[in-house]
């Protein structure tokens, strides 16, 4: 929807209210989607109300005294009209003491456009809020509850208003998908007495809060170089190991049984001895993703940038997707304090797993979960579950030291490691760039132990991949 | 504030946290009435009201609820300076109930802002706290102008004064 129609709809319903018959009002600004009937039958169920707290909010403070002192000075000067001016404040007085901050009866309903949007559609939430008490709610500023990972694009997700019993308010507002399972919280609705001397936050929960899944497509990533360690079943890694296979490795002499095929037959013409050619040998990997998302890879060069996360997640999609293409048994691992472990596979149902696990997974949440983690316990839990012949592509921003050493305690134990790190690093303030710097000394330290790095920044992952493996012997 | 709580959303860094142009305009105009209530009655009076005014501008442009406050208190020793040198009855309610209602609607303004934002509808919340602002001061200035009326010349001022203490003492019970 555009913003000029969502603008027409939000007018139409601030018109309708002022008139009597608001229910039947509503209802055509409802006419603008089919799926505003099903919100129509939810707002007969329940909301929950949970009164966050109460308060004065010292507005008008000082009226009485103010009251007073012209009183005061109109009866010392003889001058009625300034007596007649304190009365006229004691009347605000007395009108500031009128009345609780009522409570916020309302019922709630929130329709989405699109309960499956693709990262970066505009999706459309509906809110209608509806005073069923008996009072009138004179001023009430509701706040919706749009879930953290969301940012919202189209008007703030916020209304003020008043609302007269049996009266609704319907208001709109876009959110930007972005990957993963989004459901919304409580909104929180501000209603204060007629004068505003007392306010009560309550926090209105609606018992069907939308929520909305975003599951992106892998992207299609290049060649992903992986390093020499594989399993015993072909694929197309190239192995040091002599054997069937495309490129040419080595030349050993003539056994019993070789394949006539793979006689060296000019040798044979030149010297009149039996050779036989050996073939490199291609086998599949076994690869696991370690994806960091423990709270410090929530890191971004700026505030509305993406978080290395989210980078280290659509990286890990295309490595994903590359790998199981190329034959390779490929799992996904979180560096995360809530569990995440896809066990590696291969075929259509584990490349869907893979997806949904990307897309969705509590630990690569687009927030950061919050709870503590624990690092030897985590690695303890790892090693157990990780192949004996499996290799790691760890992707991280290398923001703090531990995800260094966590790469190279797995390269110790015998799971070779490729480190792919996001540039998230700014340099406008000292601050920032002695991160960058850090992080840099870091790279170097993991290279010079022996570990790949790759990292990536302006350029986009598979480029920085495709330069990295150039440099790289086999 | 309360808005510090609501505001933490993920929206927060692209919301105009502004009042709300009506509630300017609203209380400019509001201001505008007193000071020309005040003129009417003593021109120093009106000049300290039209201070006020500038004061509620800047108080809702720069979001301060200090300077609102300020300007409230300018513009009640301008209605008292007005009522000093003898002004009318009727002026100074005029200019006192519009001095409430400037003071009121900037202020909840800017509670709305904050809470809600300038681009947010809210039209009908700021007209709402206007008109009952406006109905609580025209109600009590009509009633004790009738009184005034009804028991001018009669009634020592001392008396008057002495039942309205003990409205204020009823209103502190009240609360």
């Amino acid at each position: 929807m555009s913003g000029a129609d969502a603008s027409m709809v939000g007018d139409g319903t601030e018109e309708s209210e002022q008139s009597e018959q608001s229910d039947e009002n509503a209802e055509r600004t409802d006419g603008e989607g089919d799926e505003h009937v099903d919100g129509e039958g939810e707002e007969s169920s329940t909301t929950e109300r949970r009164i966050r707290r109460e308060i004065e909010t010292g507005r008008w403070e000082g009226i009485r005294g103010v009251a007073l002192a012209l009183i005061g000075v109109g009866v010392v000067t003889r001058r009625p009209a300034l007596v007649l001016l304190g009365a006229v404040g004691v009347g605000y007085a007395l009108y500031v003491g009128i009345g609780e901050a009522p409570a916020a009866t309302l019922n709630v309903s929130r329709t989405v456009s699109d309960g499956t949007p693709e990262p970066g559609d505009e999706v459309t939430v509906t809110v209608r809020a509806h005073n069923v008490g008996d009072a009138p709610l004179v001023d009430l500023r509701l706040v919706d509850g749009v879930p953290p990972g969301l940012e919202v694009i189209d008007g703030p997700a916020r209304v003020a208003t008043a609302l007269r019993p049996g009266a609704a308010v319907a208001f709109e507002y876009a959110v930007r998908a972005s990957r993963g399972e989004h459901e919304w919280e409580a909104a929180t609705a501000i209603t204060r007495n007629p004068s505003g001397s007392r306010e009560r936050t309550t926090a209105v929960d609606p018992s069907d809060p939308a929520r909305i899944v975003c599951t992106p497509e892998l992207s299609a990533g290049g060649d992903l170089p992986l390093r020499g360690l594989t399993t015993r079943y072909h694929g197309r890694m190239p192995t040091n190991a002599g054997g069937s296979g495309v490129e040419f490795h080595a030349t050993r002499e003539y056994r019993r049984g070789d394949p006539l095929k793979r006689i060296d037959w000019n040798r044979r013409a030149r010297t009149g001895e039996l050779a036989t050619v050996e073939l490199r040998e291609e086998r599949a990997a076994t690869v696991v993703l370690l994806i960091d998302a423990r709270e410090s890879a929530y890191a971004a060069p700026e505030p509305a940038a993406e978080t290395a996360v989210e980078e280290c997640v659509g990286a890990a999609g295309q490595a994903f997707r590359a790998l199981l293409g190329g034959g390779d048994r490929v799992g996904i691992a979180a560096l995360s304090p809530v569990d995440c472990w896809l066990a590696p596979g291969a075929g259509t149902a584990h490349a869907a797993r893979g997806r949904e696990t990307l897309a969705t997974d509590p630990a690569l949440a687009p927030t950061p979960s919050g709870e503590p983690f624990y690092r030897s316990l985590w690695f303890r839990r790892f090693r157990r579950r990780l192949p004996a012949d499996a290799q790691v592509l760890f992707f991280t921003p290398l923001v703090d030291a531990a995800a260094a050493s966590i790469a190279r305690r797995i390269d110790a134990h015998g799971h070779l490691v490729t480190v792919l790190s996001p540039d998230i690093t700014a340099d406008g303030t000292p601050g920032e760039r002695l991160v960058a710097l850090e992080r840099r000394e870091r790279l170097r330290e993991l290279r010079s132990a022996g570990i790949r790095a790759v990292e990536w920044g302006e350029e986009s992952f598979p480029v920085a991949v495709a330069r990295a493996t150039s440099r790289w012997s086999r | 504030m309360t808005a510090a709580e609501v505001g933490e959303g993920e929206e927060e860094r692209e919301r105009d946290a502004g009042p709300p142009t009506l509630a300017v305009v609203t209380s400019l105009v509001a201001a505008g009435i007193a000071s020309l209530a005040a003129l009417l009655a003593a021109p120093l009076g009106g000049a300290l009201l039209a201070v006020a005014t500038v004061g509620f501008v800047a108080g809702s442009v720069g979001r301060s609820y200090r300077a609102l406050s300020w300007a409230a208190g300018i513009g009640l020793v301008g209605l008292v300076v007005a009522g000093y040198r003898g002004g009318g009855v009727e002026s100074l309610l005029v200019g006192g109930v519009a001095l409430a209602v400037a003071w009121d609607v900037a202020d909840h303004g800017l509670s709305v802002g904050e809470q809600v934002g300038r681009d947010a509808r809210t039209r009908r919340n700021v007209a709402v706290h206007a008109g009952t602002t406006l109905l609580a001061g025209g109600l009590s200035a009509g009633v004790v102008y009738g009184v005034y009326l009804a028991a001018a010349g009669s009634q020592p001022v001392a008396v008057l004064a002495l039942l309205l203490f003990g409205a204020v003492v009823l209103a502190s019970v009240l609360r």
